[in-house]
């Protein structure tokens, strides 16, 4: 990759490269949904203390997917990655129903982000694999996810293990973003 | 005009001058930029006589000394190994750049934690952490050969000027309208020049705080800049496949380079201001004479983007690092590919010399940075350790300490 990708990834991207933005807490299973995006091995993935950066082929589209480490003490850096947004990808572990409430916050901050406003969200609601998993419909609720009204939304159900979802949230993504950047 | 003593400088070899002229003191180069230890030392005695009035028959002597010394210095081999002596876990976020100061006793790296700290060499004990950016901190540098003072650009778009002492912020420089990627100081220390995203560069008057001039004429983003060893060019590489000369102090462009397909990755001048050598994804280098803007050769060979571009410190070899994972060294002179670096396992997006020029040190995306012998293309030894891929990497002045940045969030000081 290299420093200089990197400068050329930043440029706002050309009509039809689409500039993703991966968050979540950690242990969301970010690091996993973008390996399995790209199609690479997921069997040993550690947690992310910086950043990963993949692109991806869908629909005509390249997208670059920026996957950012969400461990608590680096959590204040996100907002280093929000320029050029076009498609803000929000993933949550489903299984983890004692930091619902501490996902939920983080979220709604970074729907009160200047720089991400009108961005469309796609919500994953990770980990569907698991036993102990909350559906889709109870994560929206409990997130007052219909209270969103400034941007397009989406929550997708998905397990980044098995990649059961995956593809249907990143229609939702292409389809969107084809909206806004018309 | 009276001459009041010599200083020698080692690399690239060369005899300063100390003069009074009306009552001031003043400097002059000699530059031997050839100077090899089997050059005839009474030939080159009598042509520095010749050509400047200041050497006196009665000074010959002395300077054939100081030659003498210059060789003894240029010959000295040097086969050593570097292990690591440090990991400086230093942020929290991964590395951008580093750089040392002159004399190596300091160096500095920059993060996406948004901080540049200061380290002290010999020890590795963190001196001091520049905090105040609000966003990652990409662009570092050094006033050297002063070395009292750091510059930092961030993706905040400002660009801070501090102590490099006590870490001081003297100003922050406000005006561009998107990231800074890189910046350089002027050889006399007055100025900053920095490169944006927003397709512009600017300079800043260190002294006070103002911004002096802006750079237009890119069409997109500019991503390397250099000044030229007087100080009275600075050249802007660019997205836009093209390079600009710009005059100092007036800001006025004297060339546009226009000839690469594809986006520039860097641009430096040689030694003694006559080469520019460009970089591009067009996979191929160019030079370029830098009096009339013209391409006199296309160095080609990598079968990838070419990463970065870099000359001796004397100006005779050009080498550049490719994404095809390999470096090559080229004679400036004869334009040949004299050695192909072979062995990495990935992209080199980094590439310099030591000081001495008899080294190649390159940072890859294989989480290794390997040294070289620029002559043979022999790989001396691989720097393995870090646990991600290396952005970063640099060779003191001594040549004797080696200091690699990583994705991994830390530094290493190999010596």
């Amino acid at each position: 990759m290299g420093l200089l990708s990197i400068l050329r990834k930043l440029k706002s991207a050309p009509d039809q490269e689409v500039r993703i933005l991966l968050l979540g807490l950690d242990n969301a299973g970010k690091t996993t949904l973008l390996k399995q995006l790209a199609s690479e091995d997921i069997s040993h993935i550690t947690p992310t203390q910086g950043f990963n950066i993949k692109s991806v082929q869908s629909q005509g589209f390249k997208l670059n997917v920026w996957d950012i480490g969400g461990q608590r003490k680096i959590r204040p850096y996100w907002r280093n990655y929000f320029e050029n947004t076009d498609v803000l990808i929000y993933v949550i572990d489903s299984a983890d129903r004692k930091r619902f409430e501490e996902t939920g916050q983080e979220l709604a901050e970074l729907l009160d982000e200047e720089k991400l406003s009108g961005v469309p969200v796609l919500i994953f609601a990770n980990k569907q694999d698991l036993l102990t998993a909350a559906p889709a419909s109870e994560i929206a609720e409990g997130l007052n996810l219909h209270t969103i009204r400034d941007r397009v939304w989406q929550i997708q159900s998905c397990s980044a293990l098995t990649g059961e979802g995956v593809q249907d949230g990143m229609n939702w993504v292409c389809k969107n973003v084809n909206a806004k950047k018309k | 005009m009276r001459l009041k003593r010599f200083l020698l400088r080692y690399f690239p070899p060369g005899i300063i001058l100390e003069y009074e002229k009306g009552g001031e003191l003043k400097t002059k180069a000699i530059d031997l930029l050839e100077l090899s230890p089997t050059t005839d030392v009474d030939l080159v005695v009598e042509e520095i006589q010749k050509a400047e009035p200041l050497i006196t028959a009665s000074r010959t002597q002395q300077v054939k000394q100081l030659i003498l010394r210059l060789q003894e210095k240029i010959g000295q081999q040097d086969s050593r190994q570097f292990y690591l002596f440090k990991v400086l876990r230093a942020h929290i976020l991964p590395l951008t750049n580093v750089a040392f100061n002159k004399s190596g006793s300091s160096f500095i790296t920059g993060s996406y934690d948004r901080t540049c700290k200061v380290w002290d060499t010999a020890s590795g004990e963190e001196l001091h952490t520049l905090e105040g950016h609000r966003n990652v901190v990409y662009a570092i540098q050094f006033n050297n050969p002063y070395g009292d003072k750091i510059a930092t650009g961030s993706f905040d778009k400002t660009c801070k000027l501090w102590s490099a002492e006590t870490g001081k912020c003297y100003h922050t420089f406000r005006g561009h309208t998107a990231e800074i990627v890189c910046l350089a100081f002027n050889p006399q220390s007055t100025l900053i020049a920095t490169g944006s995203m927003d397709t512009t560069a600017k300079l800043w008057d260190i002294q006070s705080g103002e911004e002096a001039l802006t750079l237009s004429g890119h069409a997109a983003e500019i991503i390397s800049l250099s000044f030229n060893t007087t100080g009275d060019r600075l050249i802007t590489g660019s997205f836009d496949h093209t390079v600009s000369v710009w005059e100092i102090p007036s800001g006025r462009r004297i060339h546009t380079l226009i000839g690469h397909r594809g986006e520039i990755s860097s641009a430096q001048f040689n030694w003694d201001c006559s080469l520019i050598a460009t970089a591009s994804m067009d996979k191929s280098c160019k030079l370029w004479d830098s009096l009339n803007g013209k391409c006199v050769a296309t160095l080609t060979g990598h079968e990838d983007e070419v990463l970065d571009v870099t000359f001796d410190s004397t100006g005779q070899l050009v080498a550049t690092a490719s994404a095809d994972g390999t470096a090559r060294v080229y004679s400036a002179s004869s334009r040949k590919c004299l050695a192909k670096l072979e062995g990495h396992e990935g992209e080199i997006s980094k590439i310099c010399f030591n000081a001495q020029g008899n080294r190649i040190l390159t940072a890859s995306s294989d989480k290794t940075s390997r040294l070289w012998n620029p002559h043979t293309g022999e790989c001396l030894q691989v720097l393995k350790g870090h646990t991600d891929e290396i952005f970063s990497c640099a060779f003191n002045y001594e040549g004797n300490t080696i200091i690699t940045g990583s994705k991994d969030n830390t530094c290493r000081i190999w010596r």
